[in-house]
């Protein structure tokens, strides 16, 4: 808009400004950022807890547990990156009025997720302690159940967008729902880092 | 599918006859059913502050329940047991399900007429958020009744509040309920803030925002870093007691002072959550009992926000006795020390505002003026309370009661109560009776002070607080005695305000739009104000719109057909956009429901919370489907690519 000239002691007339907000005009844009920065503290508060008792404790993992092994994490970790990518290349797909690319992308993204959940769960099969014998083993089903719990909600919304895309709701007019379930998904993707790393690396060192 | 609305039947707020449509369109169902509907800010604003107040009021019968218990040693009134859950109650009545709640309430209600808009970001998760907060206090209201009430106190410390040594349900409903009444602060938290980056008034820059809307802004940002803290705690906290996870049971490799830690970690900003937007409204009362604009307005809300910043270094002054290094320790002794500092600045600039003006000493300013008296006792203590050595011997007494009930009625309660009367008459079109208003605040500060100055010297006498009774021969009887009988006078007060309200509006004169000649945008529009807040949004030049000469000019083509609001960019309200604002709805209280019934099934049978996430989520969807016809698109024109409109 004519921002630069926009006086104030005079009426504004705004009858032919845009009632389509896909960016950061639109006050859900945000209020994902909102959210993401509570988030933010949520898991900053985990990864501090975990940090706090691992100091409280001369050896970690306690009475030689194993450590979980790296291989399959780092295939998660890979997976949920690469989402990331796809969900991106959706909104893109918007961008360009592509709506069969939409969908495409969106359910690879699902499918992804869905592939991190099917490792995840195999993985609380095969850690090396349960909840309720130390609390390291409560850091580890806590942290990554509650990771899991997000990529699930992340999962469900994004396919739910999805279905939204297949009856051909979104344009390039109106793709704010997909901006910002892009932007929550990256979040929850990248709030496994900090985990990941915690988890993972920090007890070998 | 795409339903193209002719472009002849958009009807603009500007034209001529449209006040009549403007009005239905803003319009909140009527009856019973609709009230489940309301999504319009000043409705559910005014909800969060009346729903609060009677939790106020069932906080402070619960406190005369316990001073009752006190009045005389060894008293046989109540058990150790029912006591403990009436202290537990009161404090986290006080504050979760009172403090917070008011100030949010009154946020609610009032930034989105300070700023000149229609409505805030987020109509549906506003009222979202009021529901969450209704059903966690009927809830846990619900357990004091049958006898399940947390008894732990209001911070709930572990090993105490361990499966092991409390093994009843009553805290299982305090951390199941504190995580849930979390997110009714957190969403109001995030709606406040977006409301008030996004929608100023055209020419509303941030350095000419109310200091009203500026405490607002910091208290939210305070809410988005200090609650999840909380909520974190307390979810571990009920881990540990459903699933025997070792969190904090020190057999298990946890450790209790985590706890302490989770918690003062938001507990102690959780005080300055409180105490900023009281300092808000102290500002706003004080510019306009003095007719002048408040002295240092930059100083002012730079020391605002340096509270908020500095109040998250502080928590650890809490656990002094906890046997920490001394060297952490001294560093939260120097933190504690330095929120004196943009606290001093603050009080200096009200001085300042004061000086030499002719001040109005209705009762609004009265509360202002106990407010000053009152905090600065508080703050004294505070200080004293700061120095570790003193804090050793006061710590877990009656010193400790009396200090923070100085901080927290000085620095809440009374301003609040200033904003009720200051604001009475926008909210309901008539001014509350000065005569009772002027009474109701002699005997609360009379009392206020006679019920929790003694309490110093109880304290150094030594008596503990949290105790049930006490003995003969401790010699405590009469200042408890005499604490009692002021307790009721200090309450007898608080009942004159509550009598204000409800027989004001069937006595008293119409307030007319602007009482008090303020100087903000909320009294530009009718008391109470229309369906639709302005008839036309303001177009701002100063920081006081409604003291200019000149006439405030307005903003032209809004849709009046339809809820539309006006964005505007983040620092200097340059108009940006229109938004289409979502219409009454019963789905947020659909959401409130599921997501209450998946917390309160788990305290009971941990799945049912994942049959919650899943009813959640349906409610979700039906609260997010969109509405046909969707909003019709034109080709993208030359140069501005998102700019259609039928």
């Amino acid at each position: 808009m004519n921002n630069e000239q926009q006086a104030t002691n005079a009426d504004i007339d705004v009858s032919n400004f845009s009632r389509h907000l896909n960016g950061r005009n639109a006050p859900i844009w945000w209020g994902i950022i909102g959210l993401i920065l509570i988030e933010l503290s949520v898991v900053s508060a985990f990864t501090v807890t975990y940090l706090y008792l691992y100091m409280q404790h001369p050896q970690w993992p306690p009475n030689d547990i194993e450590l979980p092994p790296l291989l399959i994490p780092t295939w998660s970790m890979i997976l949920m990156l690469l989402s990331c990518v796809t969900m991106y290349l959706a909104g893109k797909s918007v961008e360009k009025s592509q709506p069969k690319g939409f969908v495409i992308y969106t359910f690879a993204s699902v499918f992804m997720a869905l592939l991190v959940l099917w490792i995840r769960w195999g993985q609380f099969d095969n850690f090396s302690m349960s909840w309720n014998e130390h609390v390291y083993g409560s850091l580890l089903w806590t942290i990554s159940g509650f990771h899991f719990i997000h990529i699930v909600s992340a999962a469900i919304g994004t396919a739910a967008i999805g279905f939204f895309g297949v009856a051909g709701f979104y344009t390039k007019q109106r793709q704010i729902g997909v901006v910002v379930d892009t932007m929550y998904w990256n979040f929850v993707a990248l709030a496994w880092l900090p985990f990941y790393f915690v988890l993972y690396y920090f007890p070998r060192f | 599918m795409k339903n193209q609305i002719p472009t002849e039947q958009a009807i603009f707020d500007h034209q001529q006859g449209s006040e009549p449509i403007l009005d239905k369109t803003w319009l909140s169902p009527t009856g019973f059913f609709g009230w489940f509907t309301h999504v319009n800010q000043r409705k559910i604003g005014f909800r969060f502050v009346v729903t609060s107040l009677i939790f106020f009021a069932l906080g402070g019968l619960l406190a005369l329940l316990m001073r009752l218990q006190l009045v005389q040693p060894e008293n046989t009134l109540m058990g150790a047991e029912f006591y403990h859950q009436i202290m537990t109650m009161h404090g986290t009545t006080m504050m979760f399900f009172f403090a917070v709640p008011a100030m949010e309430g009154l946020g609610i209600y009032l930034v989105p007429l300070m700023l000149g808009t229609r409505d805030m970001s987020f109509p549906r998760l506003n009222a979202f958020g009021y529901y969450v907060y209704l059903i966690a206090g009927i809830t846990l209201y619900l357990a004091l009744f049958l006898g399940m009430a947390p008894d732990t106190g209001w911070f709930s410390y572990v090993p105490l509040a361990g499966i092991e040594f409390s093994p009843g349900k009553g805290v299982s409903f305090w951390t199941t309920m504190i995580t849930f009444i979390e997110i009714s602060a957190l969403t109001a938290a995030v709606e406040l803030i977006v409301t008030i980056l996004k929608q100023r008034a055209p020419g509303m820059t941030l350095n000419r925002m109310p200091i009203f809307v500026w405490s607002i802004l910091v208290m939210s940002f305070m809410i988005v870093f200090a609650m999840p803290t909380v909520m974190v705690g307390s979810v571990l906290l009920a881990l540990d007691r459903t699933f025997a996870t070792q969190f904090f049971v020190a057999a298990g490799g946890g450790d209790p002072l985590l706890w302490q830690h989770l918690f003062w970690f938001f507990g102690h900003p959780e005080v300055y959550i409180i105490v900023v937007p009281a300092l808000g409204i102290v500002s706003t009362i004080i510019s306009t009992f003095c007719q002048r604009e408040i002295f240092g307005y930059t100083a002012v809300v730079l020391s605002m926000v340096t509270i908020g910043f500095v109040s998250f270094g502080l928590w650890v002054h809490h656990m002094f006795t906890t046997g920490l290094p001394h060297l952490g320790l001294s560093f939260f002794t120097a933190a504690s020390a330095m929120i004196a500092i943009p606290s001093g600045v603050q009080i200096f600039c009200w001085i300042a505002t004061l000086w030499g003006s002719k001040v109005r000493l209705k009762t609004p300013m009265l509360f202002i003026m106990g407010f000053f008296a009152v905090f600065v006792i508080g703050g004294l203590t505070g200080v004293m309370a700061a120095s570790i050595p003193f804090d050793m011997q006061a710590h877990d007494s009656y010193f400790v009661v009396a200090h923070l009930h100085y901080v927290l009625i000085g620095g809440a309660v009374l301003p609040f109560f200033a904003g009720l009367y200051y604001w009475y008459p926008k909210m309901t079109g008539k001014m509350l009776s000065e005569r009772l208003g002027q009474w109701s605040f002699w005997l609360i500060f009379v009392g206020l002070n006679l019920t929790f100055f003694p309490m110093h010297q109880l304290g150094l006498d030594g008596m503990p607080r949290r105790v049930y009774t006490y003995l003969h021969s401790m010699g405590w009887e009469d200042i408890n005695f005499f604490v009692t009988c002021a307790a009721f006078l200090m309450a007898f007060g608080f009942l004159l305000t509550f009598i204000n309200t409800f027989i004001s509006p069937h006595k008293s004169k119409s307030a007319g739009s602007n009482p008090w000649q303020a100087d903000t945008l909320e009294w530009w529009a009718e008391s109470p104000p229309r369906n639709y807040n302005f008839r036309h949004l303001p177009v701002v030049n100063s920081r006081t719109p409604l003291w200019q000469k000149a006439p405030i000019h307005k903003v032209t083509g809004i849709r009046a057909d339809r809820r539309e609001t006006l964005i505007t960019t983040l620092l200097d309200a340059k108009a940006q956009s229109v938004c289409i604002m979502p219409t009454p709805t019963y789905w947020p209280f659909v959401l409130a429901l599921t997501v209450g019934f998946g917390f309160l099934g788990f305290m009971f049978k941990p799945i049912l919370f994942v049959v919650g996430f899943f009813l959640s989520f349906f409610a979700i969807l039906g609260w997010l489907w969109p509405s046909r016809p969707w909003l019709a698109e034109k080709p993208p024109e030359e140069g501005h690519p998102i700019r259609g409109l039928q």
